[in-house]
C-alpha cells in the first residue's frame, strides 16, 4: 500500500509542487537564517579563534573576548609565578582609527603580541614574515583589512577598482607610521574592523602611551597540567580571571572564553531575537503552507480514502499511508530547502558576507522541524480521514 | 431470466431498524427491513429516492450498523461485530462497485485494481499478476498503465468491476453501477456482472434506479418507506413510474 500511497502523492504533480514549495521554503528559511545567525555569532569569539593559546587571563570583570579591561604589566609576573604555568605572554587589543594615505579613516582592531615569543601571532601569512614585526613601526594586516583599507582607483572601464594593501605600504595610527610587513589570513571579527598585528611594546606608542595596555595574558600550561585546573589555580592565586580557549560553544564548560562570549552576545544583544523571529516565521509558514496543502490533498482524496476504508483497509493502514506521503514530501522539501540554503551559503562565503556556518546540529534540527511539520500535516489528514464514514461511498 | 446455479441463502436481514439523528430531527431509514439474497443470484434493490436502498446496502456491506435486527452474510452474523471485525470481513468477503467508480485518478488502471489485494496484504508481484489477469477478463488488456481518466465511462466501470472482483469476494455490492453509462454500455456492464454472479460462492446485490437493466436481475426487491415491499422475478410486474 505504501507504494500506492507514494504514487497517489506523485500523481498529482501540481499539488506536490505546492507542498514541496512550502516545505522547501520553510527548510530554507530555518536552515539559512540559523546558519547566518551562527556565522555571525561565531565572529563574536574571533579573537579566541585567531589568537591561539591554551589559556587566556583577564581582569576579573571581563565577561567576553571583545571586552578588554587593561591590567597592570606586573600582573604578568604574578601569573608567570603560578605553579603549572610554562609561560605567559602579554596581549593587547584595542579599537583604533587608521588614517589611510588618501586621508580616509578606518576602524581597526590593533593586536599587540609579545615580540620575543610571538605568542598569539597569526598562524598563516600570505605575504611577508612574522619576524619582520620586530622592525620599527611595522604591522601585519589581515587579508580583509588589506582589501578594506586598499586604495580605490578607476579601472579601464571607469568602474572603481580596489588595489589591496601589500607589503611595503603604509598608513598612520595616531599620527604614527605603520608599515606593512605581512598580510595574514585570519577569521573576521564581529566588530567589523580588520586585525592589525604589531608588537606589544609598540602598542604603547600607537595608543599614545596609555597607562595600561595589558588586555589579556596568554598562558601555556606545563606538560601534563590540566588547563581547567590551572585556570582555577591562576584565579585563586592572582584574583584574575582565567579562561580556556576551546571554541566548542555547545560545551558545558564555564571556563571557555569563546562559549562565554557567544552566550554574552546571545543575552545582551537583539541578534538571537531577530534571527529567532525569522526561524519561527519559517516554521509557522511551513506549518501553514504545508499543513494547508496536505489537508487540501487529503480533502481531494477523501472519497478515495473512504472507498479504501469500505474495501476493508483499517485506519492503521490509512494512517501509515498518510504518514508515508507526508514524510516523503517532508524529506524532499527538506532536501530542496537545505540544498538551496547551502547554495546561498556558498555564494555568501565567496563574497565574505554575511558569514554562514551550518553546524551538523542545524542540519539535523531543520530535518526534525520539517518532519515535525510533516507529522502535523499528516495528523490533520488522519483525523479528517478517521472521521469519514465508509458508508459515504454509497452516497454518490 | 436465466436460472441461478444455487438457492441457498447468501444474505439475510431480519427486522432491521435504522434511524439517524434523534428527537425532532430523527429520520427513520429502515423499518423492520427483511431481505434475502441467494448464492449465485443477482438481485436488485429498487425503489424511489429516499426509500432506504442505499442504507440497506450499507447495512449489508457492514459499513453501517443497524439499531435493531440481524444481518447475516454467507453464514456470518455481522450485527454484534466490532468495527475492526467488520473491516476485516469486508476486506475478505466483499467487493464494491460504486456509482461514481471511485477510481483513484493518480494511480494507473493496474494499480487501482491492485488496491483490494494490497489491502489484504498480498505481495506486489501477486497483486500485479492477479490484477493483470482480472483486467484481461474484463476486456481491458493493454490499458493497464493508463490513467482511469483516459478511459471511457464504460471502461472505467469495467476497471471498477475488476477491482471489485480481483480478490474473489463472495458478495459483490453494486451501487448504481450504470448511472453514469449510456444504454449500450450499461447493458454490457450488467451482462458482465451477471455472468460473474453465476457461482455458488457468490452473490451480487445491485442498487439501481435504472429500469433499463432490470432484465439482468434474477429477482428484484422493491423498497418503499424503509421496507421491502415485494420481491419479484419479473421486472414487468413492477410499476417503473414509481422508481
Amino acid at each position: 500500500m505504501y507504494r500506492l500511497a507514494l504514487n497517489m502523492l506523485f500523481g498529482d504533480r501540481a499539488k506536490l509542487a505546492m507542498l514541496l514549495c512550502g516545505l522547501a521554503f520553510s527548510a530554507l528559511l530555518m536552515a539559512q537564517q540559523t546558519s547566518v545567525f551562527f556565522g555571525i555569532m561565531s565572529w563574536t569569539y574571533t579573537p579566541v579563534h585567531n589568537i591561539r593559546a591554551p589559556i587566556w587571563v583577564s581582569d576579573p570583570m571581563v565577561e567576553q573576548a571583545n571586552d578588554a579591561k587593561p591590567m597592570r604589566d606586573t600582573d604578568l609576573y604574578r601569573v608567570r609565578s603560578v605553579d603549572g604555568v610554562a609561560w605567559a605572554a602579554p596581549l593587547h587589543t584595542s579599537f583604533l582609527q587608521a588614517r589611510m594615505q588618501d586621508g580616509n579613516f578606518k576602524l581597526i582592531t590593533m593586536v599587540g603580541i609579545d615580540a620575543d615569543t610571538f605568542a598569539g601571532a597569526p598562524a598563516v601569512l600570505s605575504q611577508g614574515r612574522i619576524e619582520d614585526l620586530r622592525l620599527p613601526n611595522t604591522v601585519i594586516v589581515d587579508e580583509w583589512g588589506a582589501q578594506l583599507m586598499g586604495r580605490v582607483t578607476k579601472g579601464p572601464d571607469g568602474k572603481d577598482v580596489v588595489i589591496p594593501l601589500k607589503v611595503g605600504d603604509t598608513f598612520e595610527v595616531n599620527d604614527l607610521e605603520a608599515r606593512i610587513v605581512g598580510i595574514c589570513k585570519v577569521r573576521r571579527a564581529f566588530t567589523g574592523g580588520p586585525f592589525v598585528y604589531t608588537t606589544y611594546d609598540r602598542t604603547k606608542q600607537y595608543t599614545l602611551g596609555a597607562r595600561r595596555t595589558l588586555s589579556f595574558m596568554l598562558v601555556e600550561p606545563q606538560a601534563g597540567v590540566d588547563p581547567v585546573k590551572l585556570c582555577a589555580r591562576i584565579e585563586a592565586d592572582t584574583g584574575l580571571k582565567a579562561w580556556t580557549s576551546d571554541t566548542v560553544i555547545w560545551s558545558w564548560s564555564d571556563t571557555s572564553l569563546a562559549r562565554n562570549t557567544f552566550w554574552w552576545f546571545w543575552k545582551n544583544t537583539g541578534i538571537p531575537f531577530s534571527f529567532g523571529t525569522a526561524v519561527a516565521l519559517g516554521l509557522f509558514v511551513g506549518i501553514a503552507v504545508s499543513g494547508q496543502t496536505f489537508y487540501s490533498f487529503v480533502l481531494e482524496n477523501l472519497k478515495y480514502f473512504a472507498a479504501i476504508k469500505a474495501m476493508g483497509a483499517g485506519m492503521g493502514v490509512i494512517a501509515r499511508m498518510l504518514l508515508v506521503q507526508a514524510f516523503t514530501a517532508g524529506l524532499l522539501g527538506f532536501g530542496l530547502g537545505v540544498g538551496m540554503a547551502q547554495a546561498i551559503g556558498r555564494a555568501m562565503i565567496e563574497k565574505g558576507m554575511p558569514p554562514f556556518v551550518m553546524f551538523p546540529q542545524i542540519f539535523w534540527a531543520t530535518l526534525a522541524l520539517v518532519l515535525g511539520i510533516s507529522l502535523v500535516s499528516a495528523i490533520i489528514g488522519i483525523i479528517k480521514v478517521s472521521r469519514v464514514d465508509a458508508a459515504t461511498v454509497f452516497r454518490g | 431470466m436465466s436460472t441461478p446455479v444455487a438457492h441457498t441463502v447468501a444474505v439475510r436481514t431480519r427486522g432491521i431498524d435504522m434511524f439517524f439523528g434523534d428527537g425532532e430531527t430523527k429520520v427513520t431509514a429502515l423499518k423492520q427491513a427483511d431481505f434475502e439474497a441467494n448464492r449465485g443470484e443477482l438481485i436488485m434493490l429498487v425503489g424511489p429516492s429516499g426509500c432506504g436502498k442505499t442504507t440497506l446496502l450499507s447495512v449489508i456491506a457492514g459499513t453501517l450498523t443497524p439499531q435493531t435486527g440481524t444481518v447475516e452474510v454467507f453464514g456470518q452474523r455481522l450485527d454484534g461485530l466490532s468495527q475492526e471485525e467488520l473491516t476485516s470481513f469486508r476486506r475478505k468477503h466483499l467487493g464494491f462497485v460504486f456509482q461514481s467508480f471511485n477510481l483513484i485518478p493518480t494511480l494507473t488502471v493496474l494499480e487501482n485494481v491492485m488496491v483490494p489485494l494490497l489491502i489484504q496484504g498480498a505481495s506486489q508481484d501477486v497483486a500485479v499478476a492477479k490484477a493483470r489477469a482480472m483486467l484481461e477478463k474484463v476486456g481491458l488488456k493493454g490499458r493497464e498503465d493508463g490513467r482511469p481518466n483516459a478511459l471511457s465511462g464504460g471502461q472505467q466501470q469495467r476497471v471498477a468491476i475488476a477491482r471489485a472482483l480481483v480478490h474473489e469476494p463472495s458478495l459483490l455490492i453494486c451501487d448504481e453501477p450504470t448511472s453514469a453509462l449510456d444504454k449500450d454500455t450499461g447493458a454490457q456492464i450488467m451482462q458482465m456482472v451477471r455472468d460473474l454472479s453465476r457461482s455458488p460462492e457468490r452473490c451480487v446485490v445491485v442498487v439501481t434506479h435504472d429500469h433499463r437493466i432490470f432484465r439482468f436481475a434474477d429477482r428484484i426487491a422493491e423498497m418503499e418507506d424503509g421496507r421491502i415491499r415485494r420481491v419479484v422475478a419479473d421486472a414487468s410486474l413492477l410499476d417503473t413510474n414509481h422508481l
